[in-house]
């Protein structure tokens, strides 16, 4: 009788234990289906969630990456905690959560961070510090011209340089009015740098920047028509380009240029908000694979985001960002010795040292290296807004341009050219 | 003593994000201060303090990233620039008061907000507004104050120096002047005192504080956002002076710990920083019916109470 009471104890044991493996078909970590156990390994992110939007997305599905991995192994066998803080788009407080995070938590690294304000604030913190933010969501120019961060999405300059080479060489546009945001490091940066690369093809560009404290989307409108331009390129976050396309509808002007967008308005929300006016007429820039990809680790994504993301935490391109350098660090830290995961210095050598990883949601490989600036994501692909839906008219694609000499040539040096 | 006290142990006891908290604190209890001696010595409602302190920060900013000067240099320039602005802010508001004074200052905070999120503040960059689309210049802070704590102490022997001019000036002539005019600038003329000369001056020593306190808020992060100095901003440290009181250093080291703490308390308990509003809207309720000292007032006058029972 006791040795069936045990014999179904281990059975029952047994089952419990497929039952905690099979709950989510996810592919994590280690994928050992083991629970992390013993002291946790630090890691902190920060997002910006507050006026102009909420870019917690990317923070989310890294938290459910790790909660994810926890279940899974961890790292060498320890549970990851994940530390995330919100910036509120406020300065003073985006280096308060740093200092929090880096200086009293004494985190190893930094994984989603995702905000318009914390990398320009913190980018020097990190750098003296020695430690590495394997970020998610960067919009400005610091966030990819600093020694310590490097990003998963593409940022408004790559994604708007890819949005004005599909406008030439499918739409036919030889002038191009560039429309952004009176941000230096956002706006005049990413517009800079579409005229830089119009007129290293002998052709012309301008750009209108808008006022974030006071936007006008008419007077911006009637500015990028006076330009002379052929095509219009709204380089806006996603409210604010609907606006602005919105006060074009209302002019009737979709015909008589052509559209683009940077990654901003490849929102699920942006092609009902539009309606049928744009259908066929609107073409954005996408920094990953869409959102439905059928790759594996797109797929992946989603089955991690169903099992531990909360319901309405938002399936968007800065989850899929955010997904992405959670995963690249776990990969990274499970190749490190044990001994050595606390270890901030070391750390920051292994994920300095990643080279050639690559993934279905990413058009190029991913790699960091030591150098004073990193876009690894400067290949993307466009999506046409079509019957209230996205299509991809084209597949991936690379770059090119002036800005991306420097980091072809470093890609060389790696090896991965 | 209290300011020895916080000056030992306040850096080694806070943590890396609290010294940073206190940091700032510290740089808007000196701006407070200059709104708090203007309403309480002469009556007159300033709004565009922060604006100022907006100022003060940008020529610090400028200064820093286009001279090697020393940061103690270029303080000193932010403080007199502004010290100017605010003589530029007193030409139309000296005949002035009341609700007049309070709009006109604020539709000069409004214009300086829009100057500020259009142009932005230096980072290094060349020309003029010297502002680059790439990662900030190094900020120099002071030799003696480089890490968070030693600047935390810097900027606590500011504030002291700060409430020290303040005192010196309400207990020499042009605190005696302005209290005449607080009482009726008719009198004040009749008595001999430059109403003009005297207003002027409290709004160049508000503007010098301003200019101070930017400058210092702009070494605590190395550069500085035009968020934080909206015109809203203004109105809100106005108010929380009310709450806290004008008439001493403790209403505005209450007023400061209000605008800067509370919410960053809130955000660490993981509490959605703007819940801080509804209670400041309380607060002012409550000092506006029940303190006009505000909550330093009713504080000094409860120890008061106490000390005199036993």
């Amino acid at each position: 009788m006791k040795k069936m009471t045990l014999i179904s104890l281990i059975a029952f044991g047994s089952l419990s234990m497929i039952g905690t493996a099979s709950a989510s078909d996810a592919v994590c970590g280690l994928d050992n289906g083991l629970l992390a156990t013993g002291e946790s390994i630090k890691v902190g992110g920060i997002y910006g969630n507050a006026a102009p939007g909420d870019f917690s997305a990317a923070t989310d599905a890294a938290g459910a990456y790790f909660k994810c991995v926890n279940e899974n192994g961890g790292i060498h066998g320890r549970p990851i905690e994940y530390m995330v803080e919100n910036d509120q788009w406020n300065p003073e407080l985006a280096a308060q959560a740093a200092a929090k995070l880096v200086d009293d938590e004494a985190v190893v690294a930094m994984v989603g961070n995702s905000s318009f304000v914390e990398m320009s604030v913190n980018a020097p913190m990190y750098a003296e510090n020695g430690i590495m933010a394997m970020a998610s969501g960067c919009a400005v120019s610091e966030c990819f011209e600093s020694s310590n961060i490097v990003s998963t999405n593409q940022g408004p300059l790559s994604s708007s340089v890819g949005a004005a080479i599909y406008a030439i060489e499918e739409l036919g546009a030889t002038n191009i009015s560039c429309i952004g945001m009176a941000i230096p490091s956002v706006g005049n940066w990413s517009c800079g740098a579409v005229q830089s690369y119009m007129e290293s093809k002998g052709l012309n560009a301008s750009f209108v920047l808008l006022n974030p404290a006071a936007p006008d989307v008419n007077s911006a409108l009637l500015e990028a028509m006076a330009s002379g331009a052929d095509s219009m390129l709204v380089n806006l976050p996603a409210g604010l380009g609907i606006a602005f396309l919105n006060a074009a509808e209302e002019q009737g002007i979709a015909d008589a240029y052509s559209w683009t967008s940077s990654t901003p308005l490849y929102d699920a929300s942006v092609p009902k908000a539009l309606g049928s006016y744009w259908s066929g007429k609107l073409f954005i820039s996408a920094e990953l694979t869409t959102i439905d990809g059928a790759g594996p680790d797109n797929q992946n994504w989603l089955k991690v985001m169903d099992a531990y993301a909360n319901a309405d935490d938002p399936r968007d391109t800065f989850a899929q960002s955010g997904y992405l350098s959670a995963k690249y660090f776990v990969k990274t830290m499970n190749q490190m010795a044990p001994e050595k995961v606390n270890d901030r210095a070391a750390v920051t050598e292994a994920i300095q040292g990643i080279n050639g990883y690559t993934s279905d949601l990413m058009c190029g490989p991913y790699y960091v290296g030591k150098a004073d600036r990193h876009m690894p994501n400067h290949a993307g692909m466009i999506v046409e807004v079509r019957d209230e839906a996205f299509h991809v008219v084209r597949d991936c694609f690379e770059y090119d341009g002036p800005y991306f000499q420097p980091i072809l040539e470093a890609e060389k040096a790696l090896g991965l050219r | 003593m209290l300011a020895l006290l916080v000056f030992i142990f306040i850096p080694v006891l806070a943590g890396g994000q609290w010294v940073k908290i206190f940091i700032s604190t510290g740089c808007f209890i000196l701006a407070a201060a200059g709104v708090a001696f203007m309403y309480a010595r002469l009556g007159m409602v300033s709004l565009g303090q922060i604006a100022l302190m907006g100022i003060g920060g940008w020529v610090m900013l400028r200064m820093n990233h286009a001279f090697d000067l020393p940061f103690e240099i270029n303080l000193a320039v932010a403080g007199a620039v502004t010290l100017v602005f605010g003589w530029l802010l007193a030409m139309p508001a000296l005949k002035m008061r009341g609700l007049y004074l309070a709009l006109i200052t604020l539709m000069a905070a409004g214009g300086l907000e829009v100057i500020f999120s259009t142009f932005r503040f230096p980072n290094g960059g060349e020309g003029f507004w010297g502002v680059m689309p790439s990662v900030a210049d190094p900020f120099r802070r002071p030799t003696l104050a480089s890490s968070d704590a030693d600047y935390l102490r810097y900027i606590i022997l500011a504030i002291v120096v700060g409430f020290l001019i303040i005192e010196l000036h309400m207990r020499t002539a042009p605190g005696r002047a302005w209290a005449m005019i607080r009482r009726s600038e008719a009198a004040a003329y009749a008595s001999g005192v430059n109403v003009v000369y005297y207003k002027a001056w409290a709004f160049g020593l508000a503007g010098f504080l301003a200019g101070i306190s930017g400058g210092l808020l702009a070494g605590g992060l190395g550069l500085l956002d035009p968020a934080t100095f909206r015109a809203s901003e203004s109105i809100m440290l106005f108010a929380l002076m009310i709450v806290g009181g004008s008439r001493g250093w403790l209403g505005v080291l209450i007023a400061a710990a209000l605008y800067r703490i509370v919410p960053a308390l809130f955000n660490d308990w993981g509490i959605d920083a703007d819940i801080s509003l509804i209670i400041f809207g309380a607060a002012l309720l409550h000092a506006i019916i029940t303190a006009p000292n505000g909550l330093s007032g009713q504080l000094i006058d409860l120890f008061s109470k106490e000390s005199k029972r036993t």
